[in-house]
């Protein structure tokens, strides 16, 4: 059975490693394949073809792959009567065009591999749960490279699926004060606009600086960090704060935490937009051209690694302290929990994932302004991690997903003027959405207090358990 | 008493009264801006004294007032939009609590607080929705928009008007709490909710009417504090809300002098900072202050302290 599964694997692996390699040697291949295609037609080429054929030079040359394509397909379904190629040349455009889906598709093929290899050589059964889970997440991947693809970088699928994994992020780190700590804390949006600012500050490149420091003589930084440095920054400035603050404020009780934490909020607020800081934080002014991602990957990976440590960080002896802190914290301070020591190391943490959440929100906005992070934006996360359900981490990722896709997508249709024959469908007009949304949220917080998750996490195990314990009794009737 | 008063050798006088008239617009604003952050502060700590809960959804019911004053005069004579705009805004106040607070009455305190932040969300949303998005004109209130000028200074009669009214409301409700039925039945919920139940208090009755006071106020103070500006937006409400909030936290929650005098001392300090240049710092030098205070003085100016029970 071990040989088998060994072989097995061993065939993915060469089939992935192969397509990857002929994937990757596709992708520069089409300004070598357009003169191929050019010798076999020279007989048929007119003007409108040359013009079709040099748009797709052009958006080659500017780099931009989505443009290529488009052009490309219009190029060769165009002209298809015209158009006839050696099967060389068939294959050599259909792995171009598909080299991405193609190379996430063999990386997913080798996670698969790599899984079965683990499953076969773990003698203690150790690891034998972590290989579904790890197969999952690389289908996720792959999957979210291969949709990003086929729809496009700008599409409203992927621009949903990117804000929802920075909002998951925020969310998370949010949940990790309220629901693990029982810290009512409100000043996640401050925080937010900590890591946002030190991410724009930092990575604009130094030769966009004096246009966007133009009322303040090209500002005061005249270097610039790579992006990954600068987020990593932005965490530790806002995690800083958050140290500084919570020295007093962390001493005080529940709703009294929660208003001194709002009103910090404010005051960050005030002070990013103050004129005298001009030279750094470009005043009231917008902060622009900086560093942004290209591909959905980015968000994805850096929230995942970063929900993936607030995980461990919960399931480690700290996050035990932490839930009884929540639970009761006379007894865990019986029980020899340092409380001040254990609040300010969750409250530092969750504000240094609060201010990588910021960078990335920074870098999806693609610019920052200090007076967009208002106490709205921290209910807006509150009302998040509630719905997710309070002290659950996949609850606040699925309830982050569903907020913005309700929110930003799915509602839209409620923004639009509707006419069914010559009927009007009342009430539908602009802000409808919010309204039915927040109704919606509304309800979850009156009627279904636990949220989707209460306080248990997504298992696959017990999803598992869950159809064959219906299978079971559906059996027996 | 001109400055000519004091006749040329006295110079300093001249400087004295120079700063006076240039101060004095800034001293009446603070009082004015003070005495509408009592109102709504009133109906924060009164809320808190009973409840335990921050209602965050109060500066928000302090701008639908604002919005239903709008629409009203639009139509309807004085006599008859300004009744309707406080029964309708007290009718608000009501049924949000009946609505979001009530059924959550056995929760964990959080919960409640979430249901609030809740309906603060969806009240701006609706507004927003029926507003269109777009800033409407608050309208001219006879007599209390009139000019009047004080010293050197020219502000409207709203300017005046306020602390007298406040006081005036102020001192009726300390009589109400004080001595009548409702307000003793009050006064028993906020020391101790389970045992005035046990007693036969209708706790149900006394949290609607501590409501309805709450919201009568956020609205009497909303149309002084909207005198004083020309529009009104849909989170109009909520900084001066969340001012009133640290007003009542500065006087210690749960109490009414506590909330009117914080209210009065933040509403000054905050026209101060902008006599001094720091307009762009006046919002932050508030939640400082709360800062501030929450750290030396937890419980506030006038709060009890409470035990702390295993």
């Amino acid at each position: 059975m071990k040989t088998v599964k060994i072989l097995i694997a061993l065939v993915l692996a060469v089939c992935a490693v192969t397509v990857i390699y002929f994937a990757q040697s596709a992708k520069d291949s089409l300004p070598g394949l357009l003169e191929t295609m050019d010798a076999q037609q020279l007989a048929a080429q007119d003007d409108k073809m040359l013009k079709a054929r040099d748009r797709v030079t052009d958006a080659l040359e500017e780099g931009d792959r989505e443009k290529t394509l488009r052009n490309l397909t219009r190029y060769l379904d165009g002209f298809s009567d015209k158009l006839t190629f050696s099967d060389g040349v068939n294959r050599e455009l259909m792995l171009f065009k598909n080299y991405p889906v193609l190379t996430a598709g063999s990386i997913f093929l080798l996670a698969i591999a790599l899984a079965l290899v683990v499953y076969a050589l773990d003698k203690g059964k150790k690891f034998k749960k972590l290989a579904l889970p790890l197969v999952l997440i690389a289908a996720l991947y792959c999957g979210i490279y291969i949709v990003e693809n086929i729809t496009g970088v700008n599409s409203m699928l992927m621009t949903v699926l990117k804000k929802g994994a920075i909002y998951a992020l925020i969310a998370v780190s949010m949940n990790l004060l309220n629901g693990f700590t029982g810290l009512f804390s409100l000043g996640q949006a401050g925080f937010m606009l900590i890591g946002a600012y030190a991410y724009a500050i930092l990575s604009i490149p130094v030769e966009n600086r004096a246009q966007v420091y133009q009322y303040y003589a090209g500002g005061l930084i005249q270097f610039s960090l790579p992006p990954l440095l600068s987020i990593v920054i932005a965490g530790l400035a806002a995690a800083f704060f958050a140290f500084l603050i919570g020295l007093p404020v962390l001493r005080l009780k529940s709703d009294y935490l929660a208003i001194a934490t709002l009103g910090f909020a404010e005051i960050i607020r005030a002070v990013f937009q103050y004129e005298g800081l001009g030279p750094i934080t470009n005043g009231s002014n917008l902060l622009r051209r900086f560093t942004v991602f290209s591909t959905a990957l980015y968000p994805f990976a850096i929230a995942g690694v970063c929900i993936a440590l607030i995980t461990l960080l919960i399931h480690s002896t700290y996050g035990r302290a932490f839930k009884a802190i929540r639970d009761d914290e006379v007894a865990a301070e019986a029980m020899g929990i340092n409380l001040f020591a254990h609040k300010q190391l969750a409250f530092v943490i969750s504000s240094f994932f609060a201010g990588v959440g910021g960078a990335l929100l920074a870098m999806y906005q693609t610019t920052v302004q200090a007076a967009a992070f208002t106490s709205a934006m921290t209910y807006e996360i509150l009302l998040i991690v509630v719905i997710g359900g309070m002290g659950s981490i996949s609850g606040s990722v699925i309830a982050s997903f569903l907020f913005v896709a309700a929110s930003e997508w799915w509602l839209r249709f409620l923004d639009n003027e509707t006419m069914i024959g010559s009927f009007q469908v009342p009430l539908l007009r602009s802000g409808f959405r919010m309204v039915a949304f927040s109704a919606v949220i509304m309800a979850v917080v009156l009627f279904y207090r636990k949220g989707i998750m209460g306080d248990k996490e997504f298992s696959l195990a017990r999803m598992i358990g869950w159809t064959r314990h219906r299978k079971e009794a559906h059996d027996e009737r | 008493m001109g400055a000519e008063d004091f006749g040329p050798h006295f110079s300093k006088g001249t400087s004295m009264s120079d700063f006076i008239s240039a101060n004095l617009p800034y001293l009446l604003a603070g009082i004015s801006v003070g005495g509408q952050y009592a109102l709504i502060a009133i109906g924060y700590t009164m809320v808190y004294g009973i409840l335990r809960l921050i209602n965050f959804a109060h500066g928000d019911i302090f701008t639908v007032a604002a919005y239903c004053m709008v629409y009203m005069n639009a139509t309807l004579p004085l006599y008859l939009s300004l009744p309707l705009t406080i029964i309708l805004t007290v009718l608000l106040g009501f049924s949000v609590e009946r609505i979001a607070y009530k059924p959550l009455r056995s929760a964990p305190r959080m919960s409640i607080m979430i249901s609030a932040i809740g309906v603060s969300y969806l009240l701006q949303n609706l507004m927003w929705y029926i507003t269109g998005g777009l800033a409407k004109q608050y309208p001219t209130l006879p007599f209390i928009s009139n000019p009047v000028s004080i010293y050197t200074a020219t502000t409207k009669m709203v300017t005046l008007v306020t602390p007298v009214l406040t006081l005036v409301l102020v001192v009726a409700l300390v009589q109400l709490i004080n001595h009548t039925k409702v307000g003793m039945a009050m006064r028993a919920v906020s020391k101790d909710f389970e045992t005035s139940k046990l007693m036969g208090i209708k706790i149900n009755k006394v949290i609607s009417v501590t409501f309805i006071i709450g919201s009568f106020l956020a609205a009497v103070g909303s149309m002084l504090y909207f005198s004083n500006y020309t529009a009104v937006t849909p989170t109009a409400g909520a900084m001066p809300g969340l001012k009133a909030f640290v007003a009542a936290v500065f006087g210690g929650i749960g109490s009414i002098p506590g909330a009117v005098i914080g209210a009065f001392i933040i509403g000054i300090a905050e026209n101060i900072i902008k006599a001094l240049g720091l307009t762009s710092f006046s919002d932050a030098f508030t939640f400082a202050l709360l800062i501030i205070i929450l750290i030396f003085k937890p419980t506030g100016l006038f709060g009890e302290p409470q035990q702390e029970k295993v």
